[in-house]
């Protein structure tokens, strides 16, 4: 039996506006495997991006559990849910939001501050991961000077200040040109073949190709679940 | 990285509003701070000045208003209200010294300079006059004038010049000694000389008093009281009196500045709930990241407490360089006229400069709490999603 570090458990998300009702997931049971990669695929508006919200625990499920290694994270507070989400997950956007006032390596080290890292040893650690993924030159670079594959990769970086057991991404390469798009998925296949988990949101079929696990998402409930290859 | 310097990058990325939300509160603490200076040192120098008028007793006219008080201190012009005889009255009184003043005006190179006419020898025994320059006067009536030190320093009078007072030309005979008070900015003329100058008869102004016990002080008023028509007021109470106007006035002044703080504060919500709104998704990735809504308030509430910080710090300066500027062309007005700019530095104290930091950072701090309350309330989804 595979050891499970996400699960969820009839996850039901409703958003109301006014008296307006919109279900966003329908029901959804969900395993995935420690050091798995996954790809959440579907149309747009059918609940992908939910369900990782969800599961990163930046959003709170109507109905259901979502548990991350045993633990139903729906059920903790606002501090112990932040403190998960410093603690174990990376997340990266497909907008990048990065924070545009810092360099690139000050990025890193906001993540780290978060994650507890002391101040002393942000510096030399950002630039280890700036380096990881490519970018050491960039360390003093603003957002603004940066192109998007680059500022992707800062993201990623970021992600990884706190040594994430999980890291999940929202249309990482949505915004980027095709040599960008090469650039930053290299880096996302290379820190899973260094054993992190990888739950990935795409519309890209070459991304859901190579996933080992493809969750199919159709008007907010498990269309189709990928078997483990 | 650590949080003061994520603060110190927030508040400056936007220079132009940063400067100005600054200057809103920087502005409001300077006016705060120079309105409270100038009262601080008003106070000071009328304490002073009572200090060195040297009676425990003044004799007024009775009905003097608070206005009139003041100017026993300040030197200004006051009515001729008291006949001569009365100090003659109050000074048989055993165990009393009394000195008359005749405070009158004159115009020198079209500046106003107090003329008090004076009991010559009554007078220097009374304040214990030394001479710098020249002589005191030889006799009670001589037609002649012995000036302050200061209005010799400022107009570059030596004895043996001449003044026209009241059209009438008079000798400068000699210059006091630097008392360090209102006695070194006014000119001086026997009594007599003065009274016929300004036709004022036989009158006075007012009658300053010391005692020989101080615990017989009550006694003494009524003795004066029974021995003519007059008002008397102890110097204490007229400090008192004197310094309650003072302090009215300071406080509505004050209250002025602190409309001016008020606004500055409305100023420092509103660029806040601005950075809020444009930082919206910033919001979200901090949270995304692991920064707890504690974090995300304290962020903002630190950003609102630096505009409070720097203001502060800036205004208390600007405040004490307006005070020092501008209180030469302040005293011109005749309230004022006492305050000289080095005395001004002098009410400057410490207590000024940390209470003015503090409040204006606790005003920025209670601004930036609704603003860093609404950051902290936003999801991380709803942060992450805004468009």
């Amino acid at each position: 039996m595979n050891d499970v570090i996400i699960r969820t458990e009839n996850l039901i998300k409703t958003y109301s506006t006014g008296k307006v009702k919109t279900e966003a997931l329908r029901g959804v049971d969900l395993e995935i495997p420690r050091g798995s990669f996954s790809a959440i695929v579907g149309p747009s508006g059918h609940g992908k991006s939910t369900l990782m919200h969800l599961i990163g625990g930046l959003d709170r499920p109507t109905e259901g559990g979502v548990f991350i290694d045993g633990e139903d994270i729906s059920r903790l507070s606002n501090g112990r849910l932040a403190a998960l989400r410093a603690r174990k997950i990376g997340f990266v956007f497909q907008f990048f939001n990065l924070l545009q006032s810092l360099t690139a390596g000050e990025n890193v080290e906001t993540a780290m501050m978060f994650a507890g890292e002391p101040e002393k040893g942000q510096s030399d650690k950002a630039r280890e991961l700036l380096a990881l993924v490519g970018l050491s030159e960039k360390l003093k670079s603003k957002p603004s000077e940066l192109s998007g594959g680059q500022q992707q990769r800062v993201a990623i970086a970021r992600a990884l200040a706190n040594d994430p057991e999980i890291l999940m991404m929202d249309e990482p390469t949505g915004n980027l040109d095709s040599a960008s798009e090469a650039e930053v998925l290299d880096t996302i296949f290379r820190l899973h073949r260094e054993g992190k988990t990888v739950v990935i949101v795409t519309h890209n079929d070459e991304i859901a190709k190579r996933a080992e696990m493809v969750i199919k998402i159709k008007d907010g409930k498990l269309a189709d679940r990928g078997s483990l290859t | 990285m650590n949080i003061p310097k994520l603060v110190v990058k927030n508040i400056t990325r936007r220079k132009g509003r940063f400067v100005f939300t600054l200057l809103g509160i920087t502005i409001g603490i300077a006016s705060f701070v120079t309105l409270l200076s100038l009262g601080g040192g008003l106070k000071k120098e009328i304490k002073k000045q009572a200090a060195e008028l040297g009676a425990n007793l003044v004799v007024t006219p009775k009905g003097w208003c608070a206005y009139e008080q003041v100017s026993v201190l300040t030197g200004e012009q006051l009515p001729e209200a008291i006949p001569l005889n009365v100090v003659g009255k109050i000074a048989a009184i055993k165990g009393l010294t009394a000195v008359p003043y005749l405070t009158e005006r004159t115009a020198y190179r079209n500046n106003p300079i107090s003329v008090i006419g004076i009991l010559p020898e009554e007078m220097k025994r009374f304040k214990n006059w030394e001479m710098e320059r020249g002589k005191y006067f030889a006799t009670q009536d001589e037609k002649a004038l012995v000036i302050g030190s200061g209005i010799a320093g400022q107009f570059e009078l030596k004895p043996g010049d001449e003044l026209t007072v009241r059209g009438e030309r008079l000798p400068i005979r000699g210059i006091l000694k630097e008392t360090g008070g209102k006695d070194d900015i006014a000119l001086y003329i026997p009594l007599s000389v003065a009274q016929k100058l300004y036709e004022v008869g036989s009158n006075v102004s007012f009658i300053a008093i010391k005692v020989d016990d101080i615990a017989k002080i009550d006694s003494y008023i009524m003795q004066i009281q029974e021995a003519a028509n007059v008002a008397v007021v102890s110097d204490k109470q007229l400090l008192k009196s004197v310094l309650s106007i003072v302090g009215t006035v300071s406080m509505t002044l004050q209250l002025i500045a602190a409309v001016a703080i008020l606004a500055a504060a409305f100023g420092i919500i509103n660029t806040m709930m601005t950075a809020i709104s444009e930082r919206k998704r910033e919001i979200g990735i901090l949270q995304a990241i692991g920064a707890p809504r504690g974090t995300i308030f304290f962020i903002f509430f630190l950003e609102s407490g630096c505009y409070g910080l720097l203001g502060g710090v800036f205004g208390v300066v600007g405040g004490m360089l307006f005070s020092l500027f501008a209180s030469p062309y302040i005293s011109q007005n005749e309230f004022t006229s006492l305050i000289k700019g080095g005395d001004l530095a002098g009410a400057m104290d410490a207590r000024i400069i940390l209470g003015s930091i503090l409040f204006s950072v606790a005003v920025a701090l209670v601004s930036g709490l609704y603003p860093a309350w609404m950051a902290a309330r936003m999801t991380p989804v709803e942060a992450i999603s805004y468009e």
